[in-house]
């Protein structure tokens, strides 16, 4: 096929990505060049690079982008080793295998903002229900969302419980396209099932994990709703993520300039982050190609 | 006899005559019914419910409309907002808090109100509903409602109420240490709008003030006392730590619970207080914040009131909508039937309502302490820096004066980024 008729059969894809992605993407790195704010009465006037500068000179931003890796670090390393968990366990043949599996999806099919409503109140200083049940063992109260060395940890843990059954569903699809014979000659073989695990198991499993890897920390990254509803960045500022900070820059300030920097920046850490797993899977599988 | 020919032309000529008679009255009538639509947050969407049906049976003209708006008031901006920014905005008439007022109108978004409801249309007004209406010398917010943060204690407890800071802390000590409360004082800590509301209080009550002239003064004497005696509320454990994370909803559920002498709230804490069934009903009593000795006892002003969105096509039929909510009668009906607080100086001397409501006098009086937080289309800023700072020095380490020199640098560097217009 001639080269010209590819590119045709291809427009309409490229122009609906094109239309998605690229064009809002332009909007915001022109935004990012113009003041446009409530104090401009939020008309564009040409800036050059300030508000690149203001974002290099942000404190906020870098404590937040700290932050923001922080939260995303914990809760989708946790995620993943929980939701490796819960997905061999639904693998092996229970009884009430099926009920199990739905009941395990229920808290990622709960809204955010209900979840996080409920965990503000289990979180609740001194009534919620983890506080009282401290209370009637005689010990003190545990400032989950008012002290800013444990609130990001209680944010982490609300986060895991809601999105492991995700990760969950997606490695227990990967469990099911390995082979059972696999198994059935190791065991013969005399393989514990720690080894089958090491050797079988997780390296089969391997493009699953980095894909749910990758889908987790494109979400952590991003997060706002949990975060909105459960603390509104606080206590001190210590839960703010970079979404919410540009949130609040945008909806709040009218500042929509210094927003769309802000937005870019953070584009700019989770294209850095992506790209240096995508280079780590294809290296680790290139090893894993002359191994074998 | 007409042929039938003929017939048939005066057949169509006559169904052409009704038909373009019937079209025309139809589009003389749809013409004179004017759409009218009003974005509120919920709670004063259902108060304001039989008052709009009450307009709409005596304006058959004016087809009112009003949209449910979010609980939250923030959620109620982000929304309003959200319509704004997509140039034809969807609302007439937008039920705004005061402390968006400027925003807004730098924004271009909403109408100057001076030339629809001339130069008496404050007169009514009871002294402190009148503020935070007009900036820049314009008029853009008819208040609805007044709202004003106001001091619960316990008349159970305590004789007469605390009227300095020390007081407080000495009657709270004395209750706590008689195991009659295991706390003394709760109010909104969280690093959110209603902290920034708390600390302006306690500012004037120390004899200090957010700005002057445009200038910060938070790292005044004054300013470093106030959230110096809130951290050491704190850290003397006269407050929970957990005021950290409470707005309004969490310390109201604290003092309903009788786990606290005193709180800070607004006005629809005192109905919630006295339901039937709630522990506190009749042992509770309003009064102004604390303050120093010959400073003021301030109530920050919280007020909601209509605004007139520039984009608005029916901008004389909305005007009637506004006149006709915020009269004097509308106001009655929502204060008799809801509770909520008046801003019309006829309704609080209304003499039907002061027999239903003897609470009524108190609350003009503090209405009329009320102080307003800075007018500023850059208020979001001010006030996220300085609720973000003060709740870090109170859920953390660091002393009162150091995080208020830092907030008094942050708070300059904005407003000379933003050319000092303010």
């Amino acid at each position: 096929m001639r080269r010209w008729r590819l590119w045709l059969l291809m427009a309409p894809a490229l122009a609906l990505l094109l239309a998605i992605f690229a064009a809002p993407l332009m909007h915001y790195l022109w935004l990012s060049t113009q003041a446009q704010s409530v104090l401009t009465g939020l008309k564009p006037v040409p800036i050059g690079a300030q508000q690149w500068l203001r974002l290099w000179n942000d404190g906020r931003f870098w404590q937040d982008t700290w932050q923001t890796l922080r939260f995303s670090a914990a809760s989708v390393s946790l995620e993943m080793l929980l939701g490796l968990a819960v997905a061999l366990l639904l693998h092996q043949p229970l009884c009430g295998r099926s009920l199990l599996r739905t009941i395990s999806l229920l808290p990622w099919a709960l809204p955010t903002t209900v979840m996080a409503l409920g965990w503000r109140w289990i979180f609740n200083d001194p009534y919620g229900p983890i506080n009282q049940l401290l209370a009637v063992l005689g010990l003190g109260a545990m400032p989950f969302l008012s002290n800013p060395n444990v609130t990001w940890l209680a944010a982490v843990g609300a986060d895991t419980w809601k999105t492991t059954p995700f990760v969950a569903l997606l490695l227990l699809a990967g469990l099911q396209t390995i082979p059972s014979d696999l198994y059935e000659a190791a065991a013969l073989e005399g393989a514990t099932a720690w080894q089958s695990l090491r050797r079988i198991t997780l390296p089969l499993l391997t493009p699953y994990l980095l894909i749910a890897v990758l889908f987790r920390l494109a979400q952590a990254l991003g997060v706002f709703d949990l975060i909105q509803v459960l603390t509104g960045g606080g206590p001190a500022g210590s839960t703010e993520s970079l979404a919410l900070y540009a949130y609040l820059n945008a909806m709040r300030f009218l500042d929509f300039g210094y927003s769309a920097t802000l937005l870019l920046g953070s584009f700019a850490i989770l294209l850095l982050l992506c790209g240096t797993a995508a280079l780590v899977w294809r290296w680790s599988s290139r090893l894993q190609g002359e191994l074998r | 006899m007409i042929p039938p020919r003929a017939l048939r032309r005066w057949a169509l000529l006559l169904v052409a005559l009704v038909g373009s008679l019937s079209l025309g009255l139809w589009g003389l009538a749809t013409e004179r019914v004017e759409p009218v639509s009003v974005l509120m947050p919920a709670p004063f969407a259902d108060a304001t419910a039989e008052l709009v049906s009450a307009f709409n049976r005596s304006h058959p003209r004016i087809a009112l409309r009003v949209t449910r708006g979010p609980l939250e008031t923030e959620a109620v901006s982000d929304l309003a907002i959200s319509s704004l920014l997509l140039g034809e905005s969807s609302y007439d008439l937008l039920l705004m808090d005061v402390s968006w007022t400027p925003k807004y109108a730098a924004a271009g978004w909403l109408e100057p109100l001076d030339a629809w409801l001339g130069p008496d249309a404050l007169a009514d007004l009871a002294p402190g509903a009148d503020l935070g209406n007009a900036f820049g010398g314009q008029l853009w917010r008819f208040p609805l409602l007044a709202d004003m943060g106001l001091l619960y204690w316990r008349t159970d407890l305590m004789e007469a109420p605390p009227r300095t800071p020390a007081e407080l802390v000495a009657i709270s000590r004395r209750l706590q240490r008689e195991g009659r409360v295991p706390w003394g004082y709760v109010w909104q800590g969280k690093q959110y709008e209603g902290l920034s509301c708390v600390v302006l209080e306690l500012l004037r009550g120390f004899g200090g003030h957010w700005l002057v002239d445009n200038e910060p003064q938070l790292d005044s004497p004054a300013a470093i006392a106030a959230t110096g005696w809130l951290q050491d509320l704190v850290r003397q454990g006269i407050t929970p730590a957990a005021v950290g994370n409470m707005g309004e909803p969490e310390t109201l559920q604290l003092f309903q619970a009788g786990d606290a002498a005193f709180m800070r709230n607004w006005p629809y804490a005192m109905a919630e207080l006295n339901k039937p069934g709630s522990p506190l009903r009749g042992k509770v009593a309003f009064t102004t914040m604390v303050s120093e000795e010959g400073e003021p006892h301030a109530a920050t002003q919280g007020s909601w009131g209509f605004s007139l969105l520039a984009g608005s096509t029916h901008k004389a039929a909305a005007v009637e909508v506004l006149r006709f909510l915020t009269s004097a009668d509308a106001q009655k009906q929502l204060n008799l039937r809801w509770g909520y607080t008046p801003t019309r100086l006829s309704v609080f001397e209304d003499p039907e309502l002061l027999a239903a409501n003897p609470a009524l006098g108190d609350l003009q009086q503090a209405l009329a302490a009320a102080v307003l937080r800075p007018l500023s289309p850059v208020y979001a800023q001010l006030s996220d820096l300085l609720y973000r700072e003060v709740n870090t020095s109170i859920t953390g380490d660091q002393p009162a004066s150091t995080a208020m020199r830092q907030l008094q640098l942050n708070s300059e560097r904005l407003l000379r980024s933003s050319g000092g217009e303010g």
